[in-house]
């Protein structure tokens, strides 16, 4: 009889120790779970910050800026000071570039007197002077890089001649950098179209 | 057995406050994430006021390039119009301008040739906690020259959103 109660008690000490091990087991999963839930949780809000889209605002000055920008220079009308040997105040996007195309490798129209060196230039060393002038004096002052392109395109001609070397700062707007355009503003001049853009960028 | 006993209440208190832990640095962080995310979204509103303010500016009657019914100049301001708009800004200020702008800093200054300045508006709060520059250039167009045709000076328009 004790035997048997002996056999019965041992029997339930097994099963105990089985069942002890088995919570212990499901205790440990939960604990893993837990943790796999709170990492991926976490992976889950970087992903989410990293992929948030670009701020309206940074696009919008972005934009609206390089072609405000363009816009504004491109009206500007060279003052009485830099006494251009023309008659009447001529326009850097129209009557500087136009006379620039024409004349890259003869001497110009107008010689205006740069507002940098005060000694009278060529068109294309004023418009490339000049612009760099008014681009520092404001997008240069708000710490934005930049950079400005005008290529002379020749009916005909393969290659677009570049009327001046780029102004830019701090190595500019290249490539592979985010960049914003103001887009293309052409300009009919006698030698061809000059295509102008400026690219800006932080 | 007591032992045992023992042993498995430790295990389990340990494994617990493991837990709490965890879910107290989840909580933490979480509340962290959202005060960046208040912050951003704070600065985001402002950026879009900012946005919003400087294109009522810009295509503000009172201020853009216009000649008769001819379509206005785009970024362009009237000289004439900057140097007596003063007077009308002053006047309507709180009764129109102030629903237009709410709390901003409006100002136009040239770049080339001269460098006048015009302060438009200037409606700052009593107690500014951010504030949001936003800059763009546009032309000025002088049509009281000696020649018949308009000059155009560069310069541009600042406009500060207050929050």
């Amino acid at each position: 009889m004790n035997k048997i109660k002996s056999k019965s008690q041992s029997e339930n000490r097994n099963n105990y120790r089985n069942r002890t091990s088995y919570r212990k087991g499901q205790m440990e999963i939960i604990g893993l779970v837990i943790i796999v839930i709170l990492i991926t949780l976490g992976m889950l809000l970087m992903a989410s910050l990293a992929l948030k889209s670009e701020p309206q605002k940074k696009t919008f000055t972005g934009k609206g800026l390089a072609y405000s920008t363009m816009s504004a220079l491109m009206k500007t009308t060279i003052s009485k000071e830099a006494d251009c040997t023309s008659i009447g105040l001529p326009e850097l996007g129209k009557n500087i570039i136009d006379d620039c195309a024409r004349h890259l490798d003869s001497a110009s129209q107008y010689n205006c007197i740069g507002p940098t060196t005060k000694q009278r230039l060529h068109s294309c060393d004023f418009l490339q002077e000049m612009s760099f002038y008014l681009l520092n004096a404001t997008l240069g002052s708000w710490n934005k890089h930049y950079e400005l392109h005008s290529q002379l395109l020749i009916f005909q001609e393969e290659k677009p001649i570049e009327i001046m070397s780029p102004v830019m700062v701090e190595g500019g707007c290249p490539q592979g950098k985010d960049r914003y355009s103001s887009g293309l503003f052409p300009i009919n001049t006698e030698s061809g179209l000059v295509e102008n853009v400026l690219y800006l960028c932080d | 057995m007591d032992r045992t006993g023992q042993i498995k209440i430790s295990e389990t208190i340990a494994v617990l406050f493991i837990f709490f832990v965890l879910i107290l640095f989840g909580i933490i962080f979480y509340y962290k994430y959202q005060q960046a995310a208040f912050f951003e979204k704070e600065e985001e509103l402002l950026g879009a006021k900012a946005i919003e303010i400087t294109l009522k500016t810009l295509f503000l009657p009172e201020l853009i390039c216009s000649k008769g019914a001819a379509e206005p100049e785009d970024n362009c301001f009237d000289v004439l119009k900057l140097d007596s708009v003063d007077k009308t800004f002053r006047k309507y200020a709180d009764d129109y301008y102030f629903d237009l702008f709410s709390y901003a800093t409006i100002s136009v200054k040239e770049v080339y040739p001269g460098d006048s300045s015009w302060l438009l508006y200037d409606k700052p709060p009593l107690k500014i906690n951010r504030k949001e520059p936003t800059f763009f250039v546009v032309s000025l167009r002088d049509d009281l020259t000696d020649e018949n045709k308009p000059q155009y000076r560069l310069g541009y328009v600042e406009v500060v959103a207050y929050s």
